[in-house]
């Protein structure tokens, strides 16, 4: 079966298999000692009247942890004052339902499942209190876990009902709440874990410490591809607290562990061992030479695989009145969570215990069971909070190495990667060049569009097979590169395809996955096409959307309607046109605008997905002499389908706006001789307090299902910067990071 | 490894260890103060700040050697249940995402404002530049730098180093 990366980030194991029931699951209300009611995998309620609900997603930072409990809250009509929350773990009563979280799809996968079992919850509930009462259901009504019977006000509550509950029979298809009834859901909410993180009571994965525990630093082979040779320990074992030297096998960078009493001796430990690396086959690697290749592949003669093919673009180029070609590159890019990477491993004989931030706890459980020979049942991953995910903890690389350091020693282990480790040894996102050439007509009509991406494929989804690479229509027509495939514009003849040319650097998904430089260079584009036309960039872009259709490209459906909306609405809010420097700063009030600065605006779009739609103006200024640059405002609007919680919504606008800006700005990784450049945050550089810019959220009221949010705001904002900069500088900036130093040339 | 006398939080700890060790170690793996964050591990991300003797330091710069003396309060000390203002504040502004950073954040927050009647967002740059945020709260960090000095600088400079077990 040809899996696409789309259908693997999206992909979801519960979507058809429907709710699992548990009633007779060990801890149901078959156990007379603990009297649990336990409709499904997600909730439980005991006697003493506590409510837990089981959060099937890893929370790092996205809002899971308030999201997904609001849904089934909604449902259930629990009490979101006195609700606990609880973190799944793979396997067990959560066996086949997915807890990878990933593709920006845990609101928009779970939103059916997390209502329907509120519900089946909420009805069994209601049955146990009628019959206890002996009055009809529909009497009954649910309200803040407790069921009240209408017409006499009394009432009992869930733990009161626990029991009686749990003898009922669950429906499969019980009834959902009218929209216009919801309490939580389209109501903003704060998130759940804050008391926690602001006392610092919050466990990361970093923060767990078991009885016996010891801590490990590895020493990581310097090179892509290259592993160690020999290694002396002596003068490692001579340092106070040092325990054990163990070699590492598995993992992204095979090295040696320093096992110790506790970090700080593990890390001298690190540094005192004399390690010799065979550097392998790629120590002459060079990102910059690299990016030449991809550059030069775009002279290919030959196509691409095809992305998309609409009309002839090539013959409709060769009759426009005006043609325009440009490159565009993007850098490799590393997550750079605050939390390095780290794991805790406690092998015992015949099971084994892991503590991890992980966005893939399956792939955890799989991979721990399989390389000790146990039953998966013998192993449990404890899911943490994650200090930051972004794609990087998609893979599960650093828990089979903490399982063999912890087989080694004995003991728990923790492995502790220092800040350098996770720098240089990440799934970075690949480089990628682009090229656009597009078309106008005698009257300034767009007609043509033809873009050429030349990157490396995500490694975790694997190349095309070699029966998938003859048939060049077929493996991308399910959706990559996202972001030219799904152009929203309606150009009569577009063309797109894709030059896959690989490094020997570890890469994956990164946030917005492979949107970044695609919607960087198409709406780069669009704003160059535009002012060639001699148009309006807001403008040009609303006309390539009419009539407000929908596009149907591989599975997805992309309503340009909707995309209308919300450029219209950030156009709105953002006085488009009006002159700049704007004053409506609303934090920085005594900051006046300094008119001595060449200001601009600039404009993006995209569609994440085909669920939700962003719409981005940036405000920015240059320096005199073009000696810096200033972002001040970015202003989003959005729909996203139904926003379940909009305090969310705008918490993520606000996170992708920056997280977009870093590598806009300044976040790239080079490698030179083999290795990452970059060490650490003083020479991988990412948006602090000084740049951040004043951001404002703008949700456009939907009916429409759920869309996914965590990346949407990503991949707008390097166009929308680098149009504003255009605006203000008449300078074109076309290779990321933009600096002043490129703007000067 | 030589012996000293921690004081944190208004506890004195006699610990043993290598007088090299910062002092982000002692408190997550020694003491099990596992508030304070390590990032960076060279004062580039803020994440590991506490308060030496009321100011903000990186805790991953301070050697134990040089602590002997001094006082530090960390976030689990900055009150015994979350009321410091800042603390108020930030969960009032809804500021953490990961929450990872936050802490790190926060203690140079509460430091920043107390005992000030008045701050400015230049104050704040200053002082909070120096920290990384990769879920992008800043804006949000602002603002509940600004509310919380609003709200009760006197009482964000008396909260601060009563230290939770003292």
């Amino acid at each position: 079966m040809n899996t696409t990366r789309r259908a693997f980030l999206k992909a979801s194991t519960i979507a058809s298999a429907g709710l699992i029931l548990w009633i007779d699951s060990p801890k149901s209300s078959a156990s007379p000692a603990s009297p649990i009611f336990a409709p499904n995998a997600y909730i439980s309620i005991t006697p003493d009247n506590t409510v837990r609900l089981w959060v099937t997603r890893s929370e790092m930072g996205q809002g899971v942890r308030t999201v997904l409990p609001m849904m089934l809250a909604e449902e259930l009509e629990a009490d979101w004052s006195t609700i606990q929350l609880e973190q799944a773990m793979p396997g067990g009563q959560f066996k086949g339902i997915r807890l990878r979280t990933s593709g920006s799809g845990s609101t928009e996968g779970t939103y059916k499942v997390m209502r329907q079992a509120g519900a089946t919850a909420r009805e069994m509930l209601i049955a146990a209190a009628a019959a206890n009462w002996n009055v009809p259901p529909a009497a009954c009504h649910a309200a803040k876990g407790t069921i009240v019977h209408t017409s006499t006000g009394r009432s009992l509550t869930y733990g009161a009902l626990a029991i009686s509950a749990a003898q009922q029979t669950p429906s499969d298809n019980p009834p959902l709440k009218d929209p216009k009834d919801f309490r939580l859901i389209g109501k903003p909410i704060k998130r759940s874990d804050s008391h926690a993180i602001v006392t610092g009571r919050a466990t990361y994965g970093l923060d767990v410490q078991r009885e016996g525990m010891l801590y490990a630093v590895v020493a990581r082979c310097p090179y892509i591809g290259g592993k160690a040779v020999s290694f002396d320990d002596r003068a490692a074992l001579r340092i106070a607290g040092v325990r054990q030297v163990v070699a590492v096998k598995t993992g992204i960078a095979t090295g040696v562990a320093v096992v110790a009493d506790n970090t700080w001796a593990a890390i001298k430990g690190r540094d005192a061992l004399q390690v010799k690396w065979d550097p392998g086959p790629h120590r002459d690697f060079d990102s910059t030479r690299f990016l030449q290749e991809q550059e030069s592949a775009l002279k290919a003669e030959s196509e691409g695989f095809f992305v998309r093919n609409d009309g002839d673009a090539r013959q409709a180029l060769a009759s426009a009145a005006k043609r325009l070609k440009a490159v565009y590159e993007f850098p490799f890019q590393a997550h750079a969570p605050v939390e390095p990477m780290n794991c805790v491993a406690d092998v015992r004989p015949n099971s084994c215990e892991i503590w991890v931030p992980t966005q893939c706890p399956e792939v955890a459980l799989a991979e721990t069971a399989k390389m000790l020979g146990l039953p998966e049942d013998a192993v449990k991953i404890h899911v943490t909070l994650l200090g930051g995910g972004f794609g990087r903890r998609l893979f599960a690389d650093y828990v089979p190495e903490a399982v063999e350091v912890s087989r080694a020693a004995g003991r728990p282990v923790q492995v502790v990667w220092t800040r350098s480790d996770d720098m240089q040894n990440g799934f970075f996102h690949p480089s990628d060049i682009e090229q656009i050439t597009g078309g106008l007509d005698t009257t300034g009509q767009p007609i043509a569009w033809l873009q050429r991406s030349v990157g490396s494929d995500l490694s975790m989804f694997g190349l095309p097979t070699e029966e998938e690479k003859k048939d060049r229509q077929h493996y991308f027509k399910d959706g990559s590169p996202w972001g030219s495939f799904d152009n929203p514009y309606n150009f009569p003849h577009l063309k797109a395809d894709f030059i896959p040319i690989n490094s020997p650097v570890p890469t994956g998904p990164w946030r917005a996955v492979e949107y970044p430089p695609t919607v960087f260079a198409r709406e780069s584009f669009i704003d160059e096409m535009a002012h060639a036309a001699g148009r309006d960039p807001l403008e040009f872009r609303l006309h390539l959307l009419a009539p407000g259709d929908v596009l149907q490209v591989g599975t997805a459906k992309i309503d340009r309607s909707r995309l209308i909306r919300v450029l219209q609405t950030v156009a709105e809010k953002a006085k488009w046109g009006t002159p700049l420097p704007s004053t409506n700063s609303y934090i920085k009030k005594e900051a006046g605008p300094d008119t001595t600065r060449q200001w601009g605006r600039g404009i993006a779009c995209n569609v994440y997905d085909g669920g939700s739609f962003m719409a981005q103006v940036a405000e920015v200024s240059v320096g005199r002499e073009l000696r810096d640059i200033r972002v001040h405002r970015i202003i989003c609007a959005t729909d996203c389908g139904l926003a379940i919680n909009p305090a969310g919504i705008a918490g993520q606008a606000e996170s992708g706006v920056i997280w977009g800006l870093s590598a806009t700005l300044h976040g790239k990784i080079d490698f030179k001789n083999g290795a990452a450049v970059q060490e650490n945050f003083r020479d991988f550089e990412v948006v602090r307090m000084n740049e951040a810019p004043e951001i404002e959220t703008y949700i456009v009221p939907s009916d429409h299902p759920p869309g996914g949010f965590g990346e949407t705001a990503v991949p707008c904002v390097a166009p929308a910067v680098a149009n504003a900069i255009f605006a203000a500088t008449g300078k074109r900036i076309r290779r990321l990071p933009i600096t002043p130093e490129k703007l000067q040339s | 490894m030589s012996t000293f006398v921690l004081s944190v939080n208004g506890i004195q700890h006699h610990i043993t260890a290598d007088p090299d060790m910062p002092l982000l170690w002692a408190l997550r793996d020694l003491l099990h103060l596992t508030g304070t964050k390590y990032g960076c591990g060279i004062g580039a991300c803020g994440a590991c700040t506490v308060h030496q003797d009321g100011k903000a330091v990186r805790s991953c710069q301070v050697t134990l050697s040089t602590t002997t003396g001094k006082q530090y309060t960390t976030i689990e000390g900055l009150s015994s249940d979350g009321t410091h203002p800042c603390q108020k504040a930030w969960i009032e502004e809804d500021v953490s995402q990961c929450g990872y950073c936050q802490v790190g954040m926060i203690m140079e927050a509460a430091s920043l404002v107390r005992n000030k009647s008045k701050i400015t967002n230049d104050e704040i740059d200053a002082a909070l530049s120096d920290h990384v945020c990769r879920c992008g709260t800043y804006q949000r960090v602002r603002r509940a730098v600004l509310s919380s000095c609003a709200g009760s600088c006197g009482d964000a400079g008396k909260a601060d180093e009563a230290g939770a077990g003292a």
